[in-house]
């Protein structure tokens, strides 16, 4: 891998640029999709590629491609080249130099490739019949998947970095349709790990059936401003969300609704939120970030009061600032951009059943609609779909849907009353270790 | 490129192990970006993907596999593991035979005839067109991009397909700031065609019309709760039915049951002045193609007509399992993407109502002037918005703007509460998500009136 590596950077210098970099990635993966105990779709595949940047005078360029063969790779670095002819010469732009120290992670397992094919079909097959027999009324499961991938990364760049890594990842992922009264109701959930013997399929199975069951019969309830629960799912799209404008980029841009608030309170002394690329269970973590920066832990916001933003190599130039390791990139045909790794709400203390505790009139919330649609950035205001479950005196009370919870992300930031102690990761809009969380008061609208 | 005689021999080489049917999807796609911000050309990248994916069908079993090296000893293994997967079966494979095109999307002039010099320039005039608008401006974000794809698709009951399909788009997102409040605007237009889409000084129009929308939010005040009659403005408005209805339409959601249409061709599902079309052939449009990602020639299909269901829109694989023909909906984001039922370009027939009609007749009611996106759950039909410019209706009159709006409903109930719809219809254009893959797709519709709508605000 690294040979491929550095036949790709030796191709982009030939061109006589100041700086290269490449980035090659190989993967395989497999997905199995049940329906009705038979295997509905299996996809499986391998690929590679790569991706060239270069920089000469302050203006960069970008290429990347499929094909590595030597004629493939030799248009790459041309077209990388010719790229940088049109961008603006900018200062700031530059490789990082090599580190000398990487953490060390066990991101591999070996057993993903050991573990038959049947026995991880018949994982799949376990979501759908579990998910069945929890309960008469779910009447079907849809998209029953086990899914698993395993890439090797490696970049090289004019600076001398020259390293690579493998990982393995994989998950179970089920929707249960429920059914009542010719009402449908759907409830999800997932699993990951390295390897398939850390999936608790029969757990997933319990839990996407609860869900779908435990809105059956919504309907709309009246508007109102009350204490709201979010449980993890939902609490982890919010904290996705504050996560993605907590970038310097957003904040260089002025896209943020952080920008310039570095050392104020931005939400309640409960909140502790970190950006973790070191986690051993998190699917984000590397040893380095998509230009070789080594990963690590970065404090964003403490005791509810904003640390600091993450940084690639290029924000943190024009800060003056070192690199935070979080220059990602998708794969080889983006990139490298400021992102968050694995997001982590961390410190709660409440059990989750407790935080309902003295709610008297409130809204628990189990899926939220339109997160990418309803948050406006940079002003904060926050409206999206929800349905969920009234809280009266303490405990769960009737099924609600078609509402919707609005405010500002900073008011919920700092209304956030009580925090649970039951983190799980939640992979959707990025890799989030979430608890459960109680902001008082919201607003729901309804009836 | 890959010619007949190996996409036959890589179709034998499946059937020869299992499976029922085979198909061979091979693209080669050239892109380009660009991305200007803070009125500098920040980001440029060229790419070249090319692949092949041998999908093997057997009773309702799908197997696929995909490969990024398209030589003949690579195609030819993964045509053999996607054949094993599938198992069983086993069978021949028809002589190939070419089809022709029944719609050509011509492009006068393609992306790789122009510098990239040239392509700059267009962006830098959305951005000073946006800037000029106001000195409240404080950011312009615009991005360009286009991509021309070779495609070859070939099965087993004989179809072989070869198309060029060339896409270009240009999208603006412009902050407007004010006394420390900030707003965004966004617009955007692309097409099935080539750089002529720019003529005709487009770029400018893009990004005065993002500034404008940013500006204009600046003065809004908070969206107020509840139910009321909710006017959509032409053109945006229509990814509301993309996802309130279109979704569920969709055959494969159909055939699990897990839509809410299931069941009912023939039956009214939504007010008599609802036609819902989904049409693919449309000239150089956005969502179009010559033919679907599965080789079916693209077509108009008529949904629901005067209210009644009409139809669903299939693949092949949904099409034969339910005993009728594909209706050119089997659509794929790539080649590392199995085909799925979905919407090309999908709008509502103008009416003979006009928006000032529409306007004056609501005594009380929200104006939906900017759709910023949604999502819907099939198998339930409920649906929710974000609306990034609207504005409250009173009196009959479009009154003060409102922020931090939402839309939500279920589609089977809106589309009954539709009372009136306008003639001023326009399309526009998005990318649509599904089970992980994301097409082009255009929507559109006039200006119509939905009664009834919960209109989820901040204020109680």
């Amino acid at each position: 891998m690294l040979d491929i590596a550095r036949q790709v950077l030796d191709a982009a210098m030939a061109a006589g640029v100041e700086q290269a970099e490449a980035f090659v990635q190989l993967d395989r993966s497999m997905r199995a999709k049940v329906y009705q105990q038979e295997v509905e779709e299996m996809v499986s595949a391998t690929g590679s590629g790569a991706g060239i940047r270069v920089i000469d005078h302050g203006s960069a360029g970008y290429a990347y491609t499929s094909d590595l063969s030597p004629d493939g790779i030799k248009a790459a670095a041309r077209a990388a080249a010719e790229g940088m002819s049109v961008t603006a010469r900018d200062e700031f732009a530059g490789l990082p130099a090599p580190a000398a120290e990487f953490p060390q992670l066990d991101l591999y397992s070996p057993r993903l490739q050991e573990v038959r094919v049947t026995d991880k079909i018949s994982l799949a097959m376990t979501l759908e019949k579990a998910a069945l027999e929890h309960d008469r009324r779910v009447r079907q499961v849809e998209a029953a998947t086990y899914s698993e991938s395993e890439s090797t990364v490696a970049i090289a760049n004019s600076l001398g970095f020259s390293r690579s890594y493998a990982e393995t990842s994989c998950f179970a992922f089920l929707q249960a349709i429920a059914e009542d009264e010719g009402q449908m109701q759907t409830g999800i959930s997932f699993v990951t790990g390295r390897e398939p013997g850390q999936l608790d399929a029969a757990a997933a199975a319990a839990e996407a059936a609860g869900r779908a069951l435990s809105l059956l019969g919504a309907g709309q309830c009246a508007s109102m401003s009350c204490p709201v629960v979010m449980d993890p799912f939902v609490a982890a799209s919010v904290i996705g969300v504050a996560g993605s404008v907590l970038t310097a980029e957003a904040v260089q841009k002025r896209r943020s609704l952080f920008a310039g608030r570095r050392g104020e309170r931005v939400a309640s002394s409960l909140v502790n939120l970190l950006d973790d690329a070191v986690h051993p269970d998190g699917l984000a973590s590397a040893p380095f970030d998509g230009e070789g920066v080594p990963s690590r832990r970065t404090e964003l916001i403490k005791d509810g009061v904003l640390q600091g933003f993450l940084y690639d190599t290029y924000t943190g130039r024009k800060d003056g600032v070192a690199s935070t390791g979080n220059g990602v990139r998708g794969s080889y045909r983006s990139q490298p951009h400021v992102g968050a790794t694995n997001l982590r709400l961390t410190g709660g203390a409440t059990p989750a059943a407790a935080l309902l505790e003295g709610i008297e009139l409130g809204f628990y919330v189990i899926d939220v609609t339109g997160m990418h649609s309803g948050v406006n950035l940079i002003s904060g205001d926050f409206s999206v779909g929800a349905s969920g479950r009234l809280i009266r005196n303490g405990g769960l009370s009737e099924p609600v849907r078609e509402v919707t919870i609005a405010g500002n992300l900073l008011d919920m930031l700092g209304n956030i009353k009580k925090i649970g102690n039951d983190n799980r990761w939640v992979p959707f809009g990025g890799s989030i270790h979430a608890p459960s969380v109680l902001i008082e008061p919201m607003t729901v609208s309804g009836r | 490129m890959i010619d007949e005689h190996l996409a036959e021999e890589a179709l034998t080489a499946a059937l020869e192990r299992g499976g029922e049917f085979a198909e061979l999807y091979f693209e080669r796609r050239a892109s380009m970006s660009l991305n200007l911000e803070d009125g500098k050309l920040e980001k440029i990248s060229h790419g070249l993907d090319a692949g092949a994916s041998i999908r093997v069908i057997r009773g309702r079993s799908i197997s696929f596999v995909f490969t990024e090296k398209t030589d003949e000893r690579s195609l030819i293994g993964a045509a053999r593991l996607a054949g094993e997967a599938a198992g069983g079966g086993g069978g021949g494979v028809q002589p190939l035979a070419g089809a022709e095109p029944a719609v050509v999307h011509k492009v006068k002039t393609p992306p790789d005839s122009v510098v990239a010099g040239e392509k700059a320039e267009l962006l830098k005039a959305a951005d000073r067109a946006a800037r000029d608008r106001g000195p409240e401006v404080v950011q312009a974000s615009i991005g360009f991009s286009d991509e021309t794809s070779q495609i070859v698709i070939a099965n087993s009951d004989g179809c072989l397909v070869r198309e060029e399909r060339t896409r270009v788009r240009l999208t603006a997102r412009v902050v407007a700031s004010r006394n420390g409040a900030y707003q965004t605007g966004y617009d955007s237009a692309g097409g099935l065609k080539g750089m002529e889409l720019f003529a005709a000084g487009l770029p400018p129009q893009l990004g005065g019309s993002a500034a404008a929308k940013a500006i204009t939010m600046l003065d809004s005040r908070p969206a107020p709760s509840g139910k009321m009659a909710v006017v959509l403005h032409r053109g945006f408005g229509g990814v509301l039915f993309h996802e309130a209805c279109g979704h569920g339409l969709e055959a494969d959601a159909v055939e699990k049951g897990a839509s809410v249409f299931a069941g009912r061709v023939g039956e009214q599902v939504a007010s008599p002045l609802v036609t819902l079309i989904d049409d693919g052939s449309i000239v150089n449009e956005w969502g179009s193609g010559s033919f679907d990602d599965e080789g079916v020639p693209a077509q108009r299909n008529i949904l629901i007509e005067n209210g009644v269901l009409k139809g669903f829109m299939f693949d092949r694989l949904r099409a034969r399992n339910a005993g009728v023909p594909p209706t050119g909906n089997g659509r794929r984001q790539s080649f590392r993407h199995p085909p799925i039922p979905r919407m090309t370009n999908t709008f509502i027939l103008a009416g003979d109502s006009t928006p000032e009609e529409i306007i004056a007749s609501t005594e009380h009611g929200f104006f939906a002037k900017t759709l910023s996106g949604g999502q819907v759950e099939p198998a339930t039909g409920d649906f929710v918005f974000g609306v990034s410019e609207g504005y409250l209706i009173e009196s009959g009159k479009v009154s003060y703007p409102l922020r931090g709006a939402t839309l939500i409903g279920n589609g089977l109930v809106a589309m009954n509460n539709v009372d009136l719809v306008a003639g001023d219809f326009e399309m526009n254009i998005g990318v649509c998500g599904k089970d992980g893959q994301g097409v082009p797709v255009g929507s559109g519709q006039g200006t119509l009136r939905i009664l009834n709508m919960t209109v989820g605000g901040t204020e109680v």
